[in-house]
């Protein structure tokens, strides 16, 4: 199945060029960072949801002995006077100006040049507060007399929010709409009409490392060592709230102990952008695990989804209603409300569709991409809908979904013909290793057993940009430049694999300069599974430019085409010593077609499609709850590998991930205040909580891909909560229609299905 | 996190005089896997930390008496106890019990005293050493005692010890021909605190039943031990009479069923157990 390129240095599972480096702790990450002068930050942070302030008494803090400043919104107005930030609506201050709108939202920060003191300091200031109404929930967001910002301020990038600048009265961010076939008639005629509802709560992303950002002033202007996923949209952003040239402004980011999606647009850099300046010191903030809380969550949703079906099992018309939980500041959420929110219908040919997809405003945490771009959330449901169809049927649900899958060629809901994505096949090879056609042995005394598939498909958000520069220095060797940020995924392996099959060298002689924006070129960010697909065809046709370079210099040096002679006599032979260097660059933007406005087709939604499905065996505790997964298998379309073993890793990891969301987290809120946010009561999965597990890629292509590879971070993620959910309803009967799925959870529904309902809490 | 003085007497009755009397802010610190959690979230705000890690390194130490039993100093850790032979021999339901107590990295520093003292009221340890019939030695100015690990806990995070009174050591009896057992529910995460905890310890005409985790304090269950024979009965007894605490684990209906389905599943197991 796995395709070894000529070279041999794509397809092999070459071991991470940075492993070495990580496991003996010579690996540099900004949390070890400390400058010459260096104070620390530390975050006073709004203990209401929603509320005017009406003071901020900052005396006791400054005059606590160690304490070099605190700083307020007063004090950022003087270097930034306008500072609102976020990649889809400046809606974000650096710290709270007037309302404070969740509670953790900066307000004041203590410097100190010993961070227990900054702490110490942090918990002496305080703030009052005229307090408003606040709306947690995101469907009655939609009606709430609470509205979250007076005005909203869409950031002008993206053309579909242009028409919410400057509205009043509502919380509505985005509201996305997709219209194919007619629905109406495909209800009113349909043998079956299926309708549910479905709920996820807002989990979290939890890199072990958390939020870090150190900024200090240069010379010629600032310079931003930062734990962030998308250094050239810092360095873009941090310019733009400083009206500077970008060249003013560097971003460095070595290593990521984990982003997820936490670490994407701005975070913490704009703040220490605004410190550095105000007080002409190197500032430091690193937050604690707890923090992460008050940072960024991934969207709790709640999706109304309903099909029209005919008698032998075919859908002819669905109807998908999204709400998105945004949380008080938008980040990236409206774009996760349209670009994921047109894949809602499902991996499915159906004729009739609509799409309402709604981003919405509340007074919890903001919301932003976690590991799949809210993709997970939309098959939550739509797969567990599927499988309460079939069953409702009585069809068995592999039938059920042969029968309606989108096949190649056919067109998506948004009109898109699709191409290069193995949704076919993903789901034969699912059913295939749960050896689905087989008898299945159920129950045990109170023990039950059941199985489950789910199937789940993600288009790549576009267009985005990558630029790379390979640079063959006059020994021969070759260094890559590029802002892809390896933050566990490893990029670095795979770029330099790339790098490596293009130039006939070894992967593991490849040097990779890890993105600074004063060295390495753009790339918009790592995320949502873009970088291999669109960094990696970047890179390779930079590597190629070079190549071609290389054989310009031997012809013209003289050199015989398709001779063997060493690279460094080349540059010897021009220049008389070893000396020179080769300059490959290429750029990389995919074409793609935005959507109609009132109806959301296009006929190039996306450059690739991913593609992930997941089969789980259950046992379910009758008497108590308790489900135990006794087997998850994962599999991915993710085109060519590039490296098998890493391609392996990421399905199995992302299913992990989801895993505990599906079974485990869940932030636990009171009236806006988070009441588990730490590790000690917001429980991801151990070594003991995780099933076993198969994970593996089907046989595919990407016709356009770097060597027809694609992106592979999020696929794995994609159909863990469904199959589990349709698993424990195959056992005991009983449909689980919120996540998490607790014990408690599902021993109240066995409760209820047997007319025996539990007792309310 | 302010700046605290750290004091390391070389004995635990000099450790014991370092204490204060009635000085909250004061406070012994062994293992520090539970004290420093408390420290770091800004409930306990120290004054000074009296460490016991420099003391008589026998109050570490475990042995097995003449009568059976065994004698465990307070500075044990949970790993020793989870790989001693005497405690195998002795008492080897506590072995099993560390197996599936916090990990192993909490586990190779917490100690039995800081264990016993922290009386948080989600732990593991507790009712297995109830169920035993455990007891543990203090040491203060005001001289030694002896107090029963069932009496220990006052209620939430409280015990009956005096600010400046110490566990030296940890005594449980022979157990002759007692069978034991405990059960550990989870409702979060395979490695979370327990939602419910179940220990039993049966004779030939009683039983000790112990409930933690989901009450107040770890406490017996009179009413099933009253029906020990019949799991079943005794189950129920359990379930209609214990006080049950709800919290992000478990409602109180849902808990309430897990002490029925638990108290069942605990005896069924200490029946089945060597003695
Ligand atoms: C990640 C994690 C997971 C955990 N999981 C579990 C679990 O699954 N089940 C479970 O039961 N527990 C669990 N625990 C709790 C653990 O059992 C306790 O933290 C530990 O036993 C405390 O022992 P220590 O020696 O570290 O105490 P310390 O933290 O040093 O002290 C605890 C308290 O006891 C006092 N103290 C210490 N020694 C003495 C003494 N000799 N005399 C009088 N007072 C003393 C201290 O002043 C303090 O008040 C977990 C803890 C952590 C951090």
């Amino acid at each position: 199945m796995n395709k070894i390129m000529r070279h041999g240095q794509v397809g092999r599972s070459a071991p991470r060029l940075e492993a070495r480096e990580k496991a003996t702790g010579r690996a540099e990450y900004v949390h070890n960072l400390r400058l010459p002068g260096m104070l620390y930050g530390k975050i006073f942070r709004s203990t209401i949801p929603h509320g005017r302030i009406r003071s901020i008494d900052v005396s006791a803090a400054a005059a606590h002995p160690g304490v070099y400043r605190v700083i307020t919104a007063a004090d950022v107005a003087k270097v930034v006077p306008n500072p609102y930030y976020g990649p889809a609506f400046h809606d974000q201050p650096i710290l709270a100006i007037d309302k404070v709108h969740h509670v953790g939202e900066p307000v004041a920060v203590v410097l100190a040049t010993d961070p227990h003191v900054a702490e110490e300091a942090a918990a002496l200031i305080v703030a009052q507060y005229d307090e408003l109404p606040a709306v947690y929930d995101e469907v009655e967001a939609m009606t709430s007399k609470a509205v979250v910002h007076d005005v909203l301020k869409p950031a002008g990038t993206f053309p579909d929010l242009k028409h919410l600048q400057g509205k009043t009265d509502t919380n509505v961010a985005l509201d996305f709409h997709l219209r194919r076939g007619d629905v109406a008639k495909a209800f009113a005629e349909a043998d079956h009409v299926f309708e549910h509802t479905f709920r996820t709560k807002a989990v979290l992303h939890l890199p072990l490392e958390p939020f870090v950002s150190v900024a200090e002033t240069t010379g010629s202007g600032l310079t931003i060592h930062t734990a962030s996923q998308s250094p050239s949209f810092v360095r873009i952003e941090i310019a733009r709230l400083l009206g500077w040239p970008e060249n003013r402004v560097r971003v460095k980011v070595p290593y990521l102990g984990g982003g997820f999606g936490a670490k994407l647009y701005i975070k913490l850099e704009a703040l220490v952008a605004a410190l550095a300046l105000i007080v002409n010191r190197p500032v430091k903030i690193a937050l604690t695990m707890e923090e992460q809380f008050f940072t960024l969550t991934k969207h709790a949703s709640t999706f109304r989804i309903k099909s029209a079906v005919s008698k032998d099992g075919k859908i002819t018309g669905r109807e998908c209603e999204v709400w998105w939980n945004g949380g008080a500041y938008a980040d990236i959420g409206p774009r996760i409300t349209q670009k994921s929110g047109f894949t809602a219908p499902g991996p499915y040919d159906i004729d009739n569709v609509t799409i309402d997809s709604y981003s919405l405003y509340t007074n919890l945490t903001p919301a932003g991409a976690l590991r799949g771009f809210g993709i997970p959330q939309l098959v939550w449901a739509y797969e567990s809908h599927a499988d309460m169809i079939a069953r409702a049927l009585k069809l068995d649900p592999l039938a059920f979904r042969r029968k309606n899958i989108l096949r190649e060629g056919n067109a998506q809901a948004t009109g898109t013909i699709m191409r290069d994505a193995a949704i076919e096949a993903v789901l034969e090879q699912v059913s295939a290793r749960m050896d689905w056609e087989k008898p299945f042995a159920r129950s045990s005394g109170s023990v039950k057993r059941g199985r489950g598939i789910a199937i789940g498909f993600k288009a790549s958000i576009s267009p985005t940009t990558s630029v790379a520069i390979v640079n063959v220095a006059a020994d021969g060797s070759a260094t890559l430049y590029c802002s892809t940020v390896d933050m566990g995924q490893g990029s670095d392996t795979a770029n330099a694999q790339i790098v490596a099959e293009v130039l006939s060298i070894e992967a593991e002689a490849v040097r990779i300069v890890h993105p600074d924006t004063d060295v390495t070129p753009y790339d918009m960010a790592t995320l949502g599974s873009r970088s291999l697909y669109h960094m990696g065809n970047a890179v390779r046709l930079a590597a190629q430019d070079a190549k071609a370079k290389l054989a310009d210099l031997a012809r013209e040096v003289g050199v015989p085409e398709g001779s063997n002679i060493p690279i460094a006599e080349l540059f010897v032979k021009k220049y008389k010593m070893q000396a020179g260097n080769i300059i490959g660059t290429a750029s990389y933007i995919p074409s793609y077609v935005p959507p109609e406005a009132e109806t959301g087709q296009t006929p190039n939604a996306t450059p690739f499609w991913m593609v992930g499905g997941a089969g789980a065996e259950v046992e379910v505790d009758t008497e108590t709850g308790h489900v135990r997964v006794t087997r998850l298998v994962n599999v991915g379309d993710v085109g060519t590998l590039i490296n098998p073993r890493i391609v392996a890793t990421q399905l199995s990891g992302a299913a992990v991930m989801q895993y505990g969301f599906t079974m485990q987290e869940q932030i636990e809120t009171d009236g806006g205040q988070i009441t588990n946010a730490s590790f000690a009561d917001y429980k991801i999965p151990s070594i003991l909580d995780i099933p076993p597990m198969e994970s593996e890629a089907v046989d595919a292509e990407q016709h356009d891909g770097p060597f027809g590879a694609k992106g592979v971070g999020e696929s794995g993620t994609f159909a863990v909560s469904p199959a589990i959910a349709n698993a424990i309803d195959d056992a005991v009967g009983v449909r689980i229609s919120e996540l998490p799925i607790t014990p408690e959870a599902v021993y109240r529904a066995i409760r209820a299905r047997n007319g025996d309902p539990l007792e309310d809490a | 996190m302010r700046a605290f003085e750290l004091v390391e007497p070389a004995t635990l009755r000099e450790a014991a005089a370092s204490l204060g009397a009635d000085d909250s802010t004061i406070r012994p610190i062994a293992g520090g896997t539970a004290i420093v959690l408390m420290m770091k979230a800004g409930v306990f705000r120290p004054e000074r930390l009296v460490s016991l890690r420099r003391i008589e390194r026998r109050h570490a130490a475990i042995e097995r008496t003449a009568e059976g039993g065994l004698h465990i100093g307070a500075m044990a850790t949970l790993t020793a106890l989870e790989h001693s032979a005497d405690i195998r021999a002795a008492a080897p339901v506590i072995a099993r019990m560390l197996r599936n107590h916090s990990n192993v990295r909490v586990r190779n520093v917490a100690t039995v005293g800081g264990n016993l003292a922290h009386a948080d009221p989600n732990m593991d340890m507790p009712p297995v050493l109830i169920a035993l019939g455990a007891r543990v030695t203090t040491i203060s100015s005001d001289g030694e005692r002896s107090i029963a690990v069932e009496d220990l806990p006052a209620g939430f995070y409280q015990t009956v010890l005096k600010p400046n009174e110490l566990i030296a050591a940890l005594e449980i009896p022979a157990q002759h021909a007692r069978r034991s057992a405990y059960l550990k529910c989870t409702t979060r995460a395979a490695h979370d605190w327990p939602t419910l905890g179940i220990a039993v310890s049966l004779g030939d005409n009683d039983a000790r039943i112990v409930i933690s985790a989901a009450t107040e304090r770890p406490m017996r269950l009179t009413a099933a031990e009253n029906e020990f024979r019949d799991p079943r009965k005794a189950a129920e007894a359990a379930a209609d009479t214990v006080k049950i605490m709800p919290d992000a684990r478990g409602s109180i209906p849902y808990k309430r069923q897990l002490v029925r389905v638990y108290v069942e599943r605990a005896l069924r197991a200490a029946m089945e157990a060597a003695s």
